[in-house]
């Protein structure tokens, strides 16, 4: 046992200067990224700031339990899976389409011209693609000005609750599209050629090798980015929806995220609720990651974190 | 171009060539209708709204939104964040990675599990924040700059770009003499000057549109950023909406000077954007095979 411990001892000794290198970094992650995790204790208390957290009385679940009776936080659980799960219906698959196609493109210049434009909106803020966005779709904006042109009536897009969720997919499509497709572009650039060469001697059309030679290809990349997109369902884009809604939106466009950030930030905060709703997404987050994971692993044998 | 190979052209190149040019247009016009209304007058905007060339070049968005003090004030604020949060995010990320990326030592396993735990586990808003209400860091650019520096994900970059560094040239070094932190600041940081750009940009592009910490840390109207300037110029019945309504003439007016807003805050991504586009690209990529 000491001469163990000798052991360890002498190993540390000659590893110091690692753990000066790493001490600004995990002083930093105790802080900032492990310091927040000691206040999720509060979703468990009635947290009153004058006790503090250790202060304060506990209540067990009685906040999750009020999550499922509150009415709107059901409905913004509700409008969290619905746009998620469009969001993997519908956005999921955009990039692969985009890097299918600017891959059968010809003209190698043109394609990083296209590529170059397509990833550039991914740099920017909600809050600049948004005030575009509000501007464009706005009464006096292009998009109405075009309809009136035409004949049509003027349309207050942002303010339809039935239109709201398609222009969220839509422009975050326009947005992130491009940038996911990177992943995609490199992946097919992997595929042996060989595969191909093989397949147009067996008299594959192109739409067949895309079919049986480049999708099969790229499926250890779809299956990762799939993974990661699951393990982001309680999620819903804060960002974009936060910058785009309004109050006539609100029944479709709330999810918990908004909802926390209003029920925190507007009203009287109730910090142990708020936390709550926040830990029960993050909790939800990590096994549907873990569950997406596992499926996916014995479906394929591809994986994240292998 | 159709000449290229000289195969002939299938329907799947008219359908590729004409679907990733419709995207690409689909991509382009909001920037460019964005920067015609900034350039518009008023009049033109209400009488001509769907044009593709103005009639008339008018500077008056420009000239009334830079004469407000407050875009001046947010610019700097801006300005100061990106630098010194790129500055420190960079530093406290490179020094951990090297850390990581030695070969073994007590604790590394359980270390490194520690810090990519935080990238699948959200620890939420409200436990963030009262972290920095305890800190006293409200109303403080330092919150931000501490908050959004430190990424695994960046982390993760670095440490792999140092285990690729030929191991020789780090025992000649220690064969000579010289300690860790030597070999680290003469030998292995020179080399890793490709993924160090990199980080950089992605540090800079995430401080410069950084918002929503922003918006609920930085009370006080004069530490207001670029990003939340905009944000109120669009989304709030804030003062400035209502002095700009109040001045709206014949040529400015409340669109041009939001576009002309949108186009002051993404103008330095839009001036680095495509010569630093390949260091993206390249970040993305090996941080996807190191995932």
């Amino acid at each position: 046992m000491r001469r163990r411990l000798c052991h360890l001892g002498r190993e540390l000794w000659s590893a110091k200067y690692i753990y000066v290198f790493l001490l600004p970094g995990l002083i930093y992650y105790g802080i900032f990224r492990y310091g927040p995790m000691y206040g999720l204790l509060m979703a468990f208390q009635d947290y009153n700031a004058r006790f503090g957290v250790m202060g304060s009385p506990w209540v067990g679940l009685k906040h999750f339990q009020r999550m499922f009776i509150t009415p709107n936080s059901i409905s913004a659980l509700v409008n969290t899976f619905v746009i998620s799960f469009s969001r993997l219906l519908i956005e999921f698959p955009a990039p692969i389409l985009l890097a299918l196609l600017l891959n059968e493109m010809r003209g190698r210049r043109m394609k990083r011209i296209y590529q170059t434009l397509f990833t550039f909106p991914h740099f920017l803020s909600w809050v600049i693609v948004s005030s575009i966005l509000k501007t464009m779709l706005g009464n006096n904006g292009v998009v109405n000005a075009l309809i009136a042109f035409f004949g049509g009536e003027r349309v207050n897009f942002l303010a339809t609750p039935s239109l709201f969720r398609g222009i969220l997919y839509t422009t975050s499509i326009w947005k992130e599209a491009g940038w996911s497709a990177i992943l995609y572009i490199a992946a097919i650039a992997g595929v042996y050629p060989e595969y191909y060469e093989a397949a147009i001697v067996d008299g594959a059309s192109r739409l067949q090798r895309i079919w049986h030679v480049t999708l099969p290809g790229i499926r250890p990349t779809i299956a990762v980015l799939f993974i990661l997109s699951v393990g982001n369902v309680m999620n819903g884009g804060f960002d974009q929806i936060f910058n785009m809604r309004n109050g006539a939106v609100g029944r479709v466009a709330d999810i918990l995220d908004t909802y926390v950030y209003d029920i925190t930030f507007k009203a009287t905060p109730n910090y142990s609720f708020s936390t709550a709703v926040g830990m029960f997404k993050s909790v939800v987050n990590l096994a549907m990651l873990l569950g997406a994971n596992g499926v996916v692993k014995r479906l394929s044998g591809e994986g994240l974190l292998q | 171009m159709q000449k290229q190979h000289g195969k002939p052209l299938e329907t799947m190149d008219v359908v590729a060539f004409v679907s990733m040019t419709l995207f690409a247009l689909a991509i382009f016009f909001p920037f460019y209708n964005a920067v015609l209304t900034s350039l518009m007058s008023a009049k033109e905007y209400t009488q001509h709204p769907v044009t593709l060339f103005p009639r008339e070049i008018v500077l008056d968005s420009y000239r009334f939104l830079l004469g407000k003090d407050l875009v001046g004030k947010a610019y700097l604020s801006s300005i100061f964040i990106t630098v010194s949060g790129s500055a420190f995010g960079l530093t406290v990320s490179v020094l951990m990675a090297y850390g990581f990326s030695r070969a073994r030592f007590p604790g590394k396993k359980f270390l490194f599990r520690l810090i990519l735990f935080t990238m699948f586990f959200d620890v939420g808003l409200i436990p963030t924040y009262i972290l920095l209400k305890n800190l006293k860091l409200i109303d403080n650019r330092l919150a931000i700059i501490l908050l959004c520096g430190v990424s695994t994900f960046n982390i993760i970059l670095l440490k792999s770009s140092f285990e690729q560094t030929p191991a020789a040239l780090e025992e000649a070094a220690k064969i000579d003499g010289a300690n860790d932190i030597r070999v680290f600041w003469s030998i292995l940081l020179p080399l890793q000057m490709p993924i160090l750009a990199t980080i950089t940009l992605f540090l800079a592009v995430g401080y410069w549109n950084e918002w929503f910490w922003s918006m609920l840390v930085l009370n006080s109207r004069h530490k207001q950023t670029l990003q939340l300037l905009l944000r109120s110029l669009i989304t709030e019945a804030s003062a400035e909406t209502e002095m700009m309504s109040a001045a709206v003439s014949d040529n400015v007016f409340s669109q041009g000077v939001k576009m002309a807003a949108v186009i002051v805050t993404m103008l330095p991504i839009m001036l680095v954007y495509p010569f630093v586009q390949k260091y993206f690209v390249k970040g993305l990529l090996v941080g996807a095979i190191k995932m």
